[in-house]
């Protein structure tokens, strides 16, 4: 059960797949007390840089105190709304343009729940969680270090 | 005392190492160990980076307690 709120696995080797998506969503069929669920993913966009496109971002991540961070995030959220279910996925390695890199699903009874828990997950990650990214640059094995606004 | 320092992203670029350990004074703060990484890697003061002692984010008056796990974090790019 959910409620238990134990500490998950967020990170994935690589992209997140629309399938892993799909089938998350099937999971929650059989919980009828949902009314809403809330999705948010992270895309990696093709940022034009002065040394060219970007074709990717390869994430590293201070991993103990990331998961221990996600593990602060979803607690505070589920006190902080009134959310049936939660789950965080976030890739590690590299991820290219146009796939994802970020998975955020709440679902609660009503709407406004959903969206507003969303929208502070999403947020909080952002600042919070030690992530860290290259945004990789053509095929030269240029980069850039990302950094969240 | 010996202080075990993890870098990450472009601080480990600077440090050509992933981690290392240093050795510091007995109630040290952060703001001396900056200043100890400052003279060793002179590129890292010019980089924007917090500090996490034992998993939490410090501040220049974080005491570092013995045999702390001290993490060197560049600016965050997740999602």
């Amino acid at each position: 059960m959910d409620k238990l709120h134990k500490p998950r696995k967020v990170f994935v080797s690589g992209a997140i797949s629309p399938q892993f998506v799909a089938d998350s969503i099937a999971k929650h069929q059989s919980k009828v007390d949902i009314g809403a669920h809330a999705i948010f993913l992270g895309q990696i966009r093709a940022d034009e840089k002065t040394e060219g496109f970007v074709t990717g971002i390869e994430y590293s991540a201070y991993e103990e105190m990331a998961e221990q961070t996600f593990h602060e995030i979803r607690e505070d959220a589920f006190s902080k709304f009134d959310l049936i279910c939660m789950h965080i996925y976030h890739s590690i390695g590299v991820v290219p343009t146009g796939e994802i890199s970020l998975f955020v699903f709440v679902s609660s009874a009503h709407r406004r729940t959903a969206f507003e828990a969303s929208e502070y997950i999403v947020e909080q990650i952002k600042t919070k969680v030690p992530i860290f990214g290259k945004e990789l640059i053509g095929p030269a094995g240029e980069y850039i270090w990302k950094e969240n606004k | 005392m010996t202080i075990n320092i993890l870098y990450f992203g472009m601080l480990a670029e600077i440090s050509q190492q992933a981690k290392e350990s240093l050795s510091g004074k007995e109630n040290m703060t952060v703001r001396d160990l900056k200043q100890q990484l400052c003279e060793k890697y002179p590129e890292m003061c010019e980089r924007k980076f917090k500090v996490a002692v034992n998993q939490q984010i410090g501040d220049d008056t974080t005491i570092i307690p013995l045999s702390a796990e001290i993490a060197l974090l560049p600016p965050f790019a997740g999602g």
